[in-house]
């Protein structure tokens, strides 16, 4: 079925195929639809459609609570054509060559949990992908309707078949019923990707720093390994809050001390507990990890410094942490230009 | 024009904001620290009630939705992404209290109701 797309800049067109989104299409063609979660939350990427049928998947969508429907407003990552559709997307578009997400079919293997309700996993893809540090995936099963994004936490230099992701097991979670059940590796699942604009590149020449919480350390794994990896470090530093409820919920500090070993004395890693009321300032078995108690947006805004001053950062987390990043982040100088996350979760 | 008192500037605290309805409709006042300001209270982006999203700090308001930013003593917009000037309602400080001439809403075009043609979709 044929797209034809009204933008602020003129016309543009591309296929969609029977089971696939407008969204999904149109980014697999190379046009730079304006999207941010990819799954029905965030709303950025509404459209209007002025001709042809369409059905709309996940009607409540929380991203599409401010739609006119009757109008034919959508979010095009919620939506599939039914006959050749025209829409009008309010963005300046233009079609890229590099970084095209695509398609590809994946095996979870080697689930891991790392705390009560965290796991990592394993996904080993039919294609090769390259993604960038910072970037998600959209993963479907095949049980269960609608996608959930997850970020990268490895790194690869060259296009690879394996990725590591982390899933944060929330209490009325289908998928992570899904995966957290009975049903064990080698499931079959599908992945759209990669997405995302929150990324690292080390041609920025800038201080990084990182706020998450719980499992949205995800992405600040893969910039840092790339970092790492590029011997960033030797000429930039790197601020990196981590929060979590309590000593029990802390994942990944093995590595991350790892990468604070590898620093040259410039990354600074801090995890926040959120739910312990005193806490030594260095992790006792992680010597170079610093620990703070209180929430990360807290912490971090007690903890910059002057690291911001050069910096770019990256947030991810649960909206309120998300918000109180970026007040603390505001707070200190620096400015909206310089910040970067991806909302979904 | 007429002036409307909409509150007293100790109710809201600095690098804060709170919303009243008067003439029936809603307003958003916000304490930048150095003055303040009686806005619409919606994103012009994208309807996010400013209530919960709108960050001051700095003379800054930036939603936290997509950091659509602006500077609340010039009403500059402020970062790469913002596309559209914020609406201020006229206002100004007073023996300890804000008022505002709020005698018209004012209104973002969205995507108005019987708005005619759909350009208003691109504005």
């Amino acid at each position: 079925m044929k797209i034809s797309v009204q933008s602020k800049n003129g016309e543009h067109s591309f296929d969609c195929g029977e089971r696939e989104t407008i969204l999904h299409a149109g980014l697999r063609e190379g046009l730079t639809l304006p999207y941010e979660c990819a799954t029905g939350t965030c709303g950025t990427c509404r459209a209007r459609v002025v001709g042809g049928d369409y059905e709309v998947l996940w009607k409540e969508a929380p991203g599409g609570k401010r739609l006119k429907p009757e109008k034919g407003d959508i979010l095009m990552c919620q939506t599939r054509p039914l006959s050749d559709c025209s829409l009008m997307v309010p963005s300046e578009l233009k079609v890229v060559q590099s970084g095209r997400p695509a398609k590809r079919s994946g095996t979870i293997r080697n689930i891991k949990p790392l705390t009560k309700d965290v796991a990592h996993f394993d996904l080993h893809l039919s294609e090769p992908m390259e993604f960038e540090a910072g970037q998600f995936i959209v993963v479907e099963t095949p049980d269960l309707e609608g996608g959930r994004a997850y970020s990268m936490v490895n790194f690869t230099t060259s296009p690879s078949n394996h990725i590591q992701l982390v899933l944060k097991q929330k209490a009325d979670g289908k998928f992570s019923a899904w995966l957290f059940g009975d049903r064990k590796a080698e499931e079959s699942v599908t992945v759209f990707g990669p997405l995302g604009r929150a990324v690292f590149r080390p041609s920025e020449d800038k201080d990084i720093v990182c706020i998450a919480g719980g499992s949205g350390v995800a992405g600040m794994m893969s910039i840092l390994e790339h970092a790492v990896h590029a011997d960033y470090f030797r000429n930039h530093k790197g601020t990196v809050f981590f929060g979590v409820r309590t000593h029990q919920d802390t994942f990944y500090l093995a590595p991350l001390a790892d990468f604070v070993a590898r620093s040259h004395g410039n990354l600074e890693v801090t995890i926040a507990l959120s739910h312990e009321e005193s806490v030594s300032e260095v992790h006792a078995q992680y010597p170079n990890l610093k620990l703070a108690a209180g929430m990360v947006h807290e912490v971090a805004k007690n903890g910059l410094g002057d690291r911001g001053e050069n910096a770019i950062a990256y947030i991810a987390g649960p909206p309120p942490m998300v918000d109180g990043a970026i007040r603390t982040l505001l707070g200190s100088g620096m400015t909206v230009g310089s910040i970067r996350y991806d909302k979904f979760g | 024009m007429s002036w409307t008192k909409i509150c007293d500037a100790s109710e809201i605290s600095a690098n804060s904001t709170k919303k009243y309805n008067v003439n029936g409709f809603d307003v958003l006042v916000v304490n930048y620290g150095e003055g303040f300001r009686v806005i619409p209270p919606l994103c012009p982006h994208m309807e996010e009630p400013l209530e919960e999203s709108g960050i001051v700090v700095r003379c800054s308001l930036t939603c936290s939705k997509h950091l659509w930013a602006w500077d609340l003593k010039t009403l500059e917009m402020q970062g790469a992404e913002t596309e559209k000037t914020l609406k201020v309602y006229e206002s100004k400080e007073e023996n300890g209290a804000i008022f505002a001439n709020v005698d018209q809403e004012l209104i973002y075009d969205f995507d108005e109701e019987g708005g005619g043609d759909d350009d208003d979709f691109f504005k």
